[in-house]
């Protein structure tokens, strides 16, 4: 049995791998505030198995390599009755190590970096469902490590747990633990993330129901599927069946079949909850959301004279140019259609909220990539960063992270306009972030990851960090031939010329420096989260969005 | 003697109950609350009449607050607090008996309830919840009321409804941050063995659990369970263990009045998924367990701040096992929960 449903046996160092790879994708906050405590630590852990790993932090994410560490700084041996201290969620908590069954050796400072570091994985990683079945894996693969803890909970006095505690000074609280996880009928699960039940009063102590424990983790992966795919729902449903099939709607669904991660439906949903909406409310504008994003992707790809998208042909190249702009037209007066159907939903100040803000998030979208198309049209690039931020922010900022949250929270009755602005510097650092490594990713050749022909930003002359950066440090020699290479149109450029530029970067470091900026800005982000967003309660929405501040910093690259 | 909103009067413990004195203050509430479901849980309808007192001096007459929620396939029907009550309502605590029925609605006609209502068993005794510092709510319990007639809610007009629930009345006076939140539910058992349609439910469970917000060894709660319409047991506090688990989901909370939805209501916490109870005292010991299936947050204005006092109604399946008096106690029945909490001082 394995943690990943493949063959061969589960052993400790399997179970930390699984389980910083699970978190990097589902809850990339708790990697980040794992790697934040073991900074430049180097771990060894050795598991009461046999096996061992070496467990470091880079750039926010954790790195696990399976094997005997190499000079670590700080050593720690588990026996088996130890794991039950990471492992154990069946039973309830052990506040103590067991004597003699863990040794952790190294200098006092990395001793307690270690000690937070799994503390912290142990406790928060251990609310995520998904986190939960690679434990469960272990556990029923080794049932000896359990034994001592387990003969000591009481059995539940019938399967269902319903029958009267009689003999067995059961309380409310042991039945809870004992029906774990808990199911709404018809088998929907209340969230992705498993909380403890709580006792409200034991004749003693009283606790509010209303005083939950803070939500500080989410389940990304999960919650960004279900929602990408609610939205698609609502998006399918919004492109009426009816004539000319062929020429027009049809084409209209070709792009948002090509489905993206489910990014800016999850920002909407979960800032909807966040701000203590429905996240039902915000699904329709979520789907006029991507309707409108589907409708620039078209006209953008034609003005781009890109070749691909989603790693498909895009759809000028596949229909012609009239049919495709004529269907990006149609996508935007349905995304129109979408918004203002939020009437019979919402009512009219809550949809003229979200109007507001469309068309806000339309304007800025339009100058960005006048901005951009201009510089290119001249040739020019700009020496400083700041200004691709600027640009990065009006083209794709908005309408990527800044808009889908202010109109989740519209879509939740939230009109205070400091409220609504509180989002706004967050998510465009990480907004902008998030764009930074998308331009690296292509220029990394990942066509899968990126979608887009390889090096087709370079081929279009996107302005990037990377070529900023590169223009910006190139030495006289290199800009003679650059400059004139990046004044040629499109149709000019050769992939050889692209290939060119590319080899230029890597020589002057501007892919890593783009990488280092990107980490820089997300980390912005993600400070102005904590410090902007303040007022909003601890919810599962508020978890969503902090996750996805983090999942700049571990998404793979 | 205290003086309250000018008026003096003779203090020997908490002020009321519920003789017909006058409302002289704005933290001075009575209400007569109606709940009832369906035997298969179909249809649900909760009434609640409530009185606020007027402002001293102000020569205003008490406000009177009305809110109705009917819950049927369709999902959730509210009317502002501003529903229309005619006649003078039943109430087991009414003399004289003012007649059975109940009709309450909105102008625009859903929801809308016109139900002839018959007790089938006797109130409890009346229970206090003393807080802060003057300040208590007091209340008295009776679970078995059989509703028949129409009701309409989001779904239609439901004629020939048959229902059977509970109804209450309370009186006292406080501001909703001081009284901090409750927890409180029933269980009429309507299965099989329920019997005739007029006759009281075999067994019924009133729990009740008021928690103000400190101290925290201060809350007021207990659970009773009738048999055939006479109040068989009453679990006092002490003996009372109370567990939620779970989250309800936010899509399946709706908001009410619907005017709460419009005006930037702050969000509150999730409502619990499950919730266990467990009593036990000498021979006697039963186990409440209630799924959340479904929930209306009714959104309460607050006297001392901006966060309401939300009362959130819960519906979904109800189970009781245990046994009392001597007798095994077995019930499955669709029941009602509030969730009640969330106000804050600013």
């Amino acid at each position: 049995m394995s943690t990943d449903g493949g063959p061969g046996p589960v052993t400790g160092a399997h179970v930390l791998a699984a389980t910083v790879a699970a978190l990097a994708a589902r809850a990339p906050a708790i990697v980040a505030a794992a790697a934040a405590e073991l900074g430049e630590v180097v771990l060894g852990l050795h598991f009461g198995d046999g096996t061992s790993s070496q467990l470091t932090a880079a750039r926010g994410h954790l790195v696990v390599a399976e094997g005997a560490p190499r000079s670590p700084d700080v050593e720690a041996w588990f026996d088996a009755r130890a794991m039950n201290l990471v492992f154990d969620l069946a039973n309830r908590p052990v506040d103590e190590v067991m004597p003699h069954s863990l040794d952790v050796r190294g200098g006092r400072e990395q001793v307690l970096a270690v000690w937070r570091t799994l503390r912290l994985l142990g406790q928060r990683a251990s609310g995520l469902r998904a986190v939960q079945e690679v434990w469960r894996g272990y556990r029923e693969a080794h049932p000896g490590l359990w034994g001592s803890v387990a003969a000591q909970a009481p059995e539940p006095p019938s399967p269902d747990g319903l029958r009267p505690p009689r003999g067995t000074s059961w309380t409310a609280l042991d039945y809870l633990d004992a029906r774990r996880p808990h199911l709404l009928p018809g088998g929907i699960t209340d969230g992705t993330v498993a909380d403890h039940p709580r006792v409200l009063w034991d004749g003693r102590t009283s606790r509010g129901w209303w005083e939950e424990g803070r939500v500080w983790d989410a389940d990304l992966l999960t919650v960004m599927l279900r929602c990408r795919d609610r939205v698609a729902e609502e998006m399918d449903r919004l492109i009426p069946d009816r004539s000319p099939k062929t020429s027009l709607y049809d084409l209209m669904r070709a792009y948002p079949a090509r489905q993206g991660k489910g990014l800016r439906p999850t920002l909407t949903v979960a800032a909807c909850a966040a701000f203590g909406g429905r996240p039902e409310d915000a699904v329709r504008v979520a789907a006029a959301l991507e309707l409108f994003h589907n409708g620039f992707l078209v006209h953008d790809d034609v003005a781009d004279e890109s070749t691909h998208r989603r790693g498909r042909p895009t759809l000028h190249e596949r229909h012609g140019v009239g049919l495709a702009v004529n269907a990006g037209d149609g996508l935007n007066l349905l995304a129109i259609d979408g918004v203002l159907s939020n009437l019979e939903t919402l009512g009219l100040a809550r949809t003229l909220g979200l109007i507001h803000e469309v068309l806000h998030m339309c304007r800025e979208t339009v100058e960005g990539q006048a901005i951009e198309l201009e510089w290119i049209r001249r040739g020019f690039i700009p020496r400083p960063d700041a200004a691709y931020y600027r640009m990065s922010t009006k083209k794709t900022g908005w309408y990527t992270c800044i808009s889908p949250c202010r109109l989740g929270a519209v879509a939740a009755g939230e009109c205070a306009p400091a409220r609504l602005d509180a989002l706004n510097e967050a998510f465009r650092w990480i907004g902008i972030a998030f764009q930074i490594q998308d331009d690296a990713l292509n220029l990394l050749g990942e066509e899968e990851l990126y979608g887009k022909e390889p090096l087709g930003d370079l081929l279009e002359g996107k302005r990037t960090v990377m070529l900023i950066h590169l223009m910006r440090e190139a030495a006289p020699a290199d800009r003679a031939w650059l400059e004139p290479l990046l004044g040629l149109t499109r149709a000019e450029r050769t992939q050889e010329a692209a290939e060119r530029i590319l080899d230029a970067m890597h020589r002057y470091g501007s892919i890593e420096y783009a990488l280092d900026v990107a980490d820089r800005l997300a980390h912005r982000g993600i400070r102005r989260f904590e410090t902007d967003l303040a007022f909003l309660p601890e919810n599962e929405g508020k978890g969503v969005l902090r996750q996805i501040a983090h999942y700049v910093t571990t998404r793979e690259l | 003697m205290t003086t309250r909103g000018g008026a003096a009067e003779v203090r020997l413990g908490p002020s009321g109950p519920y003789p017909s004195a006058p409302l002289t203050h704005p933290l001075d509430r009575r209400w007569l609350h109606y709940a009832f479901r369906s035997p298969d849980g179909a249809l649900s309808v909760i009434a609640n009449l409530s009185v606020l007192g007027a402002s001293p001096g102000s020569g205003s007459r008490p406000q009177e607050m009305s809110i109705l929620l009917v819950h049927d396939e369709a999902g959730w029907a509210s009317s502002q607090f501003n529903a229309a009550v005619t006649g003078v309502p039943w109430s087991a605590f009414r003399l004289p008996d003012p007649g059975p029925r109940l009709r309450v609605g909105t102008p625009r006609g859903a929801p809308s309830v016109d139900l002839d209502l018959t007790r089938t068993g006797r109130a409890c005794t009346s229970q206090c919840a003393p807080f802060a510092v003057d300040e208590h709510l007091r209340w008295q319990s009776e679970p078995g009321v059989r509703a028949r007639g129409t009701l309409t809610g989001a779904g239609g007009r439901h004629a020939g409804s048959s229902l059977v629930g509970y109804h209450e009345r309370v009186r006292g006076h406080w501001a909703w941050p001081h009284l901090g939140g409750w927890v409180f539910g029933f269980v009429n058992a309507t299965g099989a063995d329920a019997g005739s349609p007029a006759a009281p439910p075999p067994f019924a469970v009133v729990f009740t659990l008021i928690q103000p917000p400190h101290p925290a060894d201060a809350p007021t709660g207990s659970v009773m369970v009738w048999r055939h319409g006479r109040l068989l047991r009453h679990f006092p506090r002490r003996t009372l263990h109370v567990g939620v688990s779970g989250r309800l989901p936010r899509d399946l909370v709706d908001t009410a009045p619907p005017l709460a939805a419009t005006l930037g209501t702050a969000p509150t916490a999730h409502v619990p998924g499950r919730l266990r109870i467990t009593a036990a005292s000498g021979d006697d010991d039963l186990t409440i367990d209630v799924t959340s299936v479904t929930a209306c947050r009714i959104v309460n204005p607050n006297e001392l701040g901006m966060h309401g006092f939300s009362v959130h109604e819960v519906l979904g399946p109800g189970r009781v096992v245990g046994r009392v008096g001597g007798e095994d106690v077995e019930v499955e029945a669709p029941a009602v929960v509030e969730f009640a909490g969330g106000a804050d001082v600013d």
